[in-house]
């Protein structure tokens, strides 16, 4: 697992969260996790496939995947519905998305897997025991946490 | 759900934006209600009915006026234009093989309130950049 497989993942999250939210996330601490376990309340789980075989994961606290959702909607929201859910794993999707494309300019092809949500904490996710990158953003409606994993496929 | 700073600057994409952000709101409004799902149902359909069309009449707007000022990215905008279509179309025909469940109608509308965000806030303002670099012909749509 290289730390620069994070960076794409890292930039284009800025670049999504600037443009939906208007939030600049800006990093905090990066810390080698034993696997990737959904630290916070909420969170997107992406797996990759091809040239990096993997996962994606960003866990936010409920509070704020909720402030998320209101700030694209304009409408109150209480609970994280289908609607909701469905936002919150279409922006990792994006983010994702670009940032493979990023990679793809390095020669490292990849597809994503459409994205999971869970709700809940703490709920292991196994991706084969491998240690995982978790980077820790700061932005102005609270923390979140993106954890990468990824190791270089056949 | 619009902000002023989708603008782009042509008042003819910006009204039909305004619209489509207005029509999206109303449609996330009407599924995460409250309210018994079969009474929604009427309302939920008539919303589908004119999102459809009224997406591909914007979007075939949008790409004339991109012919009209020769604008150097018009094919990659068709492209994004034609995988929203798709992503659009993949939900129709969900719903017609299956029937709408407020389970499916609330995943959709999650997908295009994301999808119109980034479209409008990200491809659609290069459009209004580049109007700019022309000399600014904004707001004379």
């Amino acid at each position: 697992m290289k730390v620069e497989f994070v960076n794409p993942f890292y930039k284009a999250t800025k670049d999504i969260f600037k443009l939906m939210l208007n939030i600049d996330p800006q990093r905090k601490d990066l810390k080698i996790l034993e696997d990737m376990i959904p630290g916070r309340e909420v969170s997107v789980l992406l797996g990759i496939t091809g040239h990096l075989q993997g996962g994606v994961m960003f866990s936010f606290p409920m509070p704020m995947s909720l402030d998320m959702i209101k700030i694209m909607s304009g409408m109150d929201i209480n609970i994280i519905d289908n609607f909701a859910s469905s936002a919150l794993g279409e922006i990792g999707n994006i983010i994702g998305g670009n940032a493979l494309t990023e990679l793809s300019k390095h020669n490292l092809i990849c597809n994503i897997i459409p994205p999971q949500v869970f709700v809940g904490e703490h709920r292991s996710l196994s991706l084969a025991n491998q240690k995982a990158l978790l980077l820790t953003l700061t932005t102005s409606i609270g923390e979140f946490d993106l954890s990468v994993f990824l190791k270089t496929g056949q | 759900m619009w902000k002023d700073s989708y603008s782009i600057g042509v008042d003819l994409i910006d009204e039909q934006h305004k619209e489509l952000f207005h029509r999206v709101w109303e449609f996330a409004r009407v599924i995460r209600s409250s309210e018994n799902w079969e009474d929604r149902l009427e309302q939920v359909k008539e919303t589908m009915d004119f999102m459809k069309d009224y997406v591909i009449t914007h979007f075939n707007d949008e790409e004339e006026y991109q012919e009209e000022i020769n604008y150097p990215d018009i094919e990659i905008h068709k492209q994004a234009h034609a995988k929203f279509r798709e992503g659009i179309n993949q939900y129709v025909e969900l719903f017609e093989k299956e029937g709408l469940t407020e389970e499916k109608i609330q995943e959709f509308g999650g997908k295009l309130m994301t999808w119109l965000i980034v479209h409008v806030g990200k491809m659609d303002q290069l459009i209004g950049e580049f109007v700019r670099s022309q000399g600014g012909q904004n707001n004379e749509s």
